[in-house]
């Protein structure tokens, strides 16, 4: 790849989101796949892959550097680094001749950022109509919801943090309403 | 003039003094004061006119309900008001109100004309005047409607303020922060759940704000909320809100709060969060709104200075004000004795009291003597005087049939309680009528919700208290000291000597309907109160009838001979207050109004000074003039740049969707109308969908990347549709078939490359693909590296032209765009954006879908028999295809047009006919989809849909346009570039 | 805005994650039935549907949630959910339902 080939995520954190009550930032390159399996074979394909896929709609499995959450009943969003992910897709592709199942690459289609801060929630509820209290949406919990007009992916990652994805045409309207949240409460 | 004010009352902080204009005049009043209190303790009652009739009118009441003190505010450019009620607004340092519905001034109104003729005016008169004749509506009534009605002016500017909206959960919502609301906050406190309490006024308390006569648990009742706001702050489970109105209540318990942020501060900051809309979902709702007191209907009624008798007391214990130095009670209900006392206790002269009612508790007429206030029993007003202010009453007793003129400078009436059940309703909790009380009251609840204290008809302090701590949960049984609240009687006509034709009693104070205009519409024939409700108005104002609905009830019922539960209410409506159009926007206006979807490479082409088009809600690229061109001339020298070299073209928003999974192909054979068995890995095809109805849906080139694993591409605007379509199909229909969908339109950046010029520009830069004709011949794709990054490379072609649609991650599409753009500067590279890209296809006959078809249309009809499988068993539309109605003959049919003038451009949309000397309205055979000035043709091309179109090759057929002016075009087939497809191979 | 239980996610998501799908229960034939059907037959499959006032079985997606289609039984008078069903499941007779309203009354 020649030096000038340049990654560009369509969105920049503005300053406004960089401190404060929240702190937003911008997630770098990711490895991100669209599993597909059938429940007889979700352990076998679980196990060959070397990873977990929870079994149930909203869990997540997380360690180091691999993110694998259950969005549908034979669904599983996996988010990795990429450095030591890179060659999962090729992996599972290799499965598919084995196993009832389907692997996409969908590493560029989504943005994501993170929201840390105590106010956290306030901030994801200006968009998100999900109740967020920590009974309600516990940590570690992931699921497909809206933030206004942009479909996106909520995952909790602590009890003040999140982290929300969205296609990628959609990342400045997201962080758009972010942005217009927190201008309107600090000047 | 003079000083109104009563120190040591209230929540008002004489210690901080505020002055502000009203109409251009200034005033001072005190931080802590509406704009009516204020302008109440300087003497002022006169604050605005009436809607119909432009009569003067001062404050009726002293919150929100108010329907007469209606204002404008105005701070600055864009930053203008109507309509505000002067109850409910606080005053700041510099405020700039002003009165409305008057011209020129306040105190002489031209548009009062109408009521000195208001006998011309009665209910229904505007449906009844202005029907006849048609032409007058435009040019006279029109203009007059618009002239005398309306209230305060709409806005003219931008408004620069803006506006927020966030979700909200808990598990108890609690409206109203009367002893109601505030016990049950505190029970519900205490256990553990999230509660939030909100209020529409500044300080929470509600009827316990200065009520100073009143003792709590042994407390004085201020004190009393002081220590129970205390310790709600102090709870951490607790969220209180005050200046929040609750403006909507909708299914599952999901209630709309508004909340205002700024209006109350002098410098409010443009930038800074006006007003926010919080969407909260709740577990449980305590509504604890309280009830409004009921005006009486009596000749004379809306003078300024005749006023709720608890609006008197509010202002009086609230903000420190007496409405007047020699008030006169006019009442049906015993409450009002108890506000006539406070007022005389506070060195307010009580002129009199005059009752409606026959039988009066001897202790309250004691009491009032003890007083020094004489009380008339069985007597009504019959009429009062002033002009601009109340000056006098006079009672009039119909036992003996005697008047007498009492002096008076302002008049407090009461005609009972009426339960506020507007958000009750809304949430579609069903109400009864109470006989003993005359009102109507909750009955069964649709939600999770209840009604306490004095809007479930629970009157009194210790009643309101006990039922809020049993809604919050708690058993805590209160103890007060408060006057009785004791009862009253609802008269449906107060008796008058004076003849009905010489009299104005008020319903609806707003919209100016009096006790006639009802029974009129009665007589006219209404039956139904929601019919009675339109024709005159009544409940229709901005204060939806708060005050008014209940009298107008009782006048249609008595005139209709009926019981009031028998003729019944009309319906509640959100909102419950009137409410910025900027609340409900939020966050959505300007950039966020709607979601722009942008490619990866749009900023390129912003750079570059592209015009741009919306495209469902994408933003795409539409022509890229150079320096001092038009879109005519752009777009021709980018079509020519394409077909002579070597066009760049940003495909991104082309829909994507991964098929992948065992039964892939056979999903896709389902899908769409041509078989994709055999179709060979490597590979491309153009697919058809189509409806179960037969008519063609969506279209697009679908590559198959493995057997198990197809590329499939969609119409930009259809991308989502047709996935939900396949969901659909896969889901419910065939379930059985192991194949998954994906939508991967934003995985890849879209680079079409077309012209002869194509592959010598991509040569050097792509790895692991044999590019030569033999080895990647039309329609295939290949997997391999453009630029150092991954490719699914397409050679596919939607100009006709030599063409590569290059696939690559779209956080890398600008970057591999930008290096081709620079390589390609030796091949004269020419951008173009979307019209050239249709003006290339039109050349070729290829059809855009929704534009050439519109959801009619059959493959037949579009000439595409080809692509419909005829072995195929089943796929999506295949028996509506074989509907009578889809094989008969006469269907419009898609041929292509050129125009006997070849520079002449038909208009897209323009209906075409055989024969242009018939007579209006004419016969018309279709219309033209697609036309574009052809400039590799040299000629003016369009496609049209036409019925029989492909039984009338090589006729003339003929375009009428407006102003006379006929086009002549001849059919043809719509194929109008390169037939033979020569210029694919070009090497 | 309802709140609409989804039967895979088995929770209370809020409406605007989801797209209504029309009558539920309205199944495609197969290949051989399309073509033994005459057009009336198969212009009621197409197009007839109950649009009925009470008690109703419907489809909704939920779109921005698990993606699956699931059936409802919903009141379109008072637009109370009664009870929403995984696909596959058979249309619920009149007692059935009654007995999810049962169950939902305590
Ligand atoms: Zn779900």
């Amino acid at each position: 790849m020649s030096s000038d080939i340049v990654f560009d995520q369509a969105v920049e954190i503005p300053d406004i989101l960089k401190s404060g009550d929240v702190v937003t930032t911008l997630v770098g390159e990711r490895t991100r796949l669209s599993l597909r399996v059938k429940a007889a074979d979700r352990i076998a394909v679980a196990k060959a892959l070397g990873i977990t896929l929870p079994a149930k709609i909203g869990k997540t499995n997380t360690k180091a550097g691999i993110m694998i959450a259950c969005l549908g009943p034979d669904e599983w969003f996996i988010v990795g680094e990429k450095a030591k992910y890179s060659n999962l897709y090729n992996k599972a592709l290799k499965l598919s001749s084995k196993y009832v199942m389907s692997v996409t690459d969908v590493s560029f289609r989504n943005v994501a950022v993170e929201l840390t801060g105590p106010k956290v929630a306030e901030i994801v509820n200006v968009g998100c109509p999900l109740d967020l209290s920590l009974a309600a949406f516990p940590v570690g919990k992931c699921t497909r919801t809206v933030y206004e007009a942009a479909p996106i992916i909520l995952h909790r990652l602590s009890e003040d943090s999140f982290a929300m994805e969205c296609w990628r045409s959609y990342a400045p309207y997201m962080v758009g309403l972010m942005t217009a949240h927190v201008q309107g409460q600090r000047v | 003039m003079g000083d109104f004010r009563k120190t040591g009352k209230g929540v008002i902080d004489t210690q901080q003094p505020v002055s502000f204009t009203f109409d251009g005049k200034s005033y001072s009043g005190f931080k802590g004061d509406t704009l009516a209190s204020a302008l109440l303790a300087n003497g002022v009652h006169l604050m605005g006119r009436s809607f119909k009739y432009h009569r003067p009118r001062g404050p009726v009441g002293a919150g929100f309900e108010e329907p007469n003190a209606l204002v404008t505010v105005t701070r600055g450019k864009g930053r203008m008001t109507p309509n505000l009620r002067a109850t409910a607004i606080e005053i700041y340092e510099g405020m700039m109100a002003s009165s409305q519905n008057r011209w020129p001034g306040l105190g002489f109104d031209i548009g009062a004309f109408n009521n000195t003729f208001s006998a011309f005016f009665p209910a229904g008169f505007y449906n009844k005047t202005f029907m006849w004749p048609k032409s007058f509506w435009d040019k006279v009534y029109e203009p007059f409607i618009r002239n005398m009605a309306g209230l305060g002016p709409a806005p003219t500017e931008v408004d620069p303020d803006v506006y927020g909206a966030v979700y909200g959960h808990c598990d108890i919502l609690i409206i109203g922060s009367g002893p109601a609301g505030l016990a049950a906050a505190l029970a519900a406190a205490k256990k553990d759940q999230r509660v939030i309490l909100v209020d529409e006024n500044v300080n929470m308390g509600g009827s316990l704000i200065g009520a100073g006569h009143v003792s709590i648990d042994e407390k004085s009742a201020s004190d009393w909320v002081a220590k129970a706001l205390k310790d709600l702050n102090k709870a951490d489970n607790v969220v209180l809100m005050t200046r929040t109105s609750a403006i909507g209540y909708y299914h599952d318990n999901f209630v709309a709060l508004a909340e205002r942020l700024t209006d109350y501060i002098p410098e409010a900051q443009i930038g800074k969060t006006r007003e926010k809309l919080h969407r909260i979902r709740a577990g449980k709702v305590i509504l604890a709104q309280g009830a409004i007191e009921r005006p009486l209907v009596f000749n004379g009624n809306d003078k300024p200075g005749v006023m709720l008798t608890s609006a008197a007391q509010t202002f009086l214990n609230k903000y420190g004000v007496a409405v007047g130095k020699e008030v006169a009670v006019f009442t049906a209900h015993d409450s009002a004795y108890s506000a006539a006392f406070e007022l005389a206790d506070s060195n307010v002269r009580i002129a009199a009291i005059i009752d409606a009612r026959e039988g009066v508790s001897a202790e309250l007429i004691s009491a009032a003597e003890g007083r020094g206030i004489d009380v008339h029993i069985g007597s009504v007003i019959s009429k009062t005087g002033g002009k601009k202010r109340v000056r006098s009453v006079e009672v009039y007793e119909p036992v003996h049939n005697t008047q007498k003129t009492i002096a008076c400078d302002a008049l407090l009436m009461s005609g009972g309680w009426t339960p506020s059940l507007h958000l009750w309703s809304q949430s579609k909790g069903s109400i009864k009528w109470d006989e003993a009380k005359g009102v109507y009251l909750p009955d069964l609840a649709n939600e999770n919700c209840v009604c306490i204290g004095s809007c479930n008809g629970d009157f009194g302090i210790k009643a309101a208290l006990d039922a809020g701590s049993k809604a919050g949960g708690g058993r805590k049984v209160y103890k007060t000291d408060e006057p009785v609240f004791g009862s009253g009687q609802v008269f449906d006509h107060l008796p008058n000597y004076i003849k009905p034709s010489k009299t104005k009693a008020f319903v609806d104070f707003q919209n100016d309907v009096t006790d006639k205009d009802i029974k009129l519409a009665v007589r006219e024939g209404f039956k139904s109160i929601e019919h009675v409700k339109r024709y005159t108005t009544n409940g229709m104002a901005t204060d939806q009838g708060k005050l008014s609905n209940l009298n107008a009830l009782e006048i249609a019922a008595k005139a209709l001979g009926k019981q009031a539960p028998q003729v019944g209410l009309t319906t509640f409506r959100p909102p419950y207050t009137p409410t910025t159009f900027g609340t409900f926007c939020g966050y959505r206006t300007d950039d966020l109004f709607e979601v722009t979807r942008k490619t990866a490479i749009d900023p390129w082409a912003e750079a570059q000074g592209a015009v741009f088009e919306p495209v469902g809600i994408w933003r795409r690229a539409w022509y890229f003039p150079k320096a001092g061109e038009d879109m005519h001339a752009a777009v021709a020298r980018e079509c020519k740049a394409t077909r002579d070299s070597l066009g760049i073209f940003d495909a991104s928003t082309l829909g994507k969707i991964e098929v992948v999974g065992p039964d892939a192909a056979k999903f896709m054979n389902i899908m769409y109308t041509n078989p994709w068995s055999k179709l060979g890995v490597g590979a491309c095809r153009y697919g058809l969908m189509l409806g179960e109805n037969g008519y063609i849906y969506d279209d697009g080139v679908v590559g198959r990347i493995a057997e198990d694993r197809f590329h499939v591409t969609t119409t930009t605007g259809g991308a989502p549709r047709v996935y939900r379509h396949m969901e659909d199909y896969l889901q419910t229909e065939f379930p059985e078939l192991d194949v998954w969908l994906t939508s991967t339109t934003e995985q890849w950046s879209v680079i079409a490359l077309n012209g002869p010029n194509a592959r010598k520009l991509i040569e050097p830069f792509v790895e692991g693909i044999d590019l030569s004709p033999e080895a990647f011949p039309h329609m295939n794709v290949r997997e391999g590296k453009i630029c150092g990054v991954p490719t699914r490379l397409f050679r596919v072609s939607f100009s006709g032209e030599l063409g590569f649609e290059i696939n690559v991650p779209s956080h890398y599409g600008r970057a591999v765009w930008e290096t081709l753009f620079a390589a390609g500067e030796q091949f004269d590279i020419t951008p173009y954006g979307t019209e050239t890209m249709h003006v290339l296809r039109a050349e070729k006959g290829f059809i855009i879908i929704g534009q050439d078809t519109d959801g009619t249309v059959t493959p037949q009809d579009a000439g595409m028999s080809w692509i419909v499988s005829k072995k195929k068993k089943d796929f999506v539309g295949k028996r509506s295809l074989q509907r009578s109605d889809l094989v008969a003959e006469g269907r419009k049919q898609l041929i292509g047009l050129l125009t006997d003038d070849p520079k002449t451009v038909l208009e897209e949309g323009a209906h075409i006919v055989a024969d242009p000397d018939q007579s209006i309205p004419m016969d018309m055979l279709g219309h033209v989809t697609s036309s574009y000035w052809s400039e590799s043709l040299g000629k003016s091309i369009a496609m049209a849909l036409v019925k029989d179109g492909f039984n009338r090759m090589g006729d003339d057929l003929y375009i009428p346009m407006e102003g006379g002016v006929t086009h002549k075009a001849k059919v043809v087939k719509p194929v109008f570039y390169d037939p033979k497809g020569e210029r694919l191979n070009v090497v | 805005m309802m709140l609409i239980h989804c039967p895979y996610c088995d929770e209370k998501r809020p409406e605007i994650e989801f797209a209504y799908a029309g009558e539920a229960h309205i199944v495609r034939p197969n290949a051989a039935e399309q073509q033994a059907m005459d057009d009336v037959e198969w212009s009621k499959f197409m197009f007839i549907r109950d649009n009925k006032r009470g008690e109703h079985c419907e489809r909704w997606w939920h779109a921005n949630g698990c993606n699956m289609y699931f059936n409802a039984v919903r009141n379109t008078v008072t637009d109370k959910f009664i009870k929403s069903y995984k696909i596959g499941q058979k249309r619920p007779s009149a007692a059935q339902i009654q007995k999810w309203k049962d169950q939902a009354n305590g």
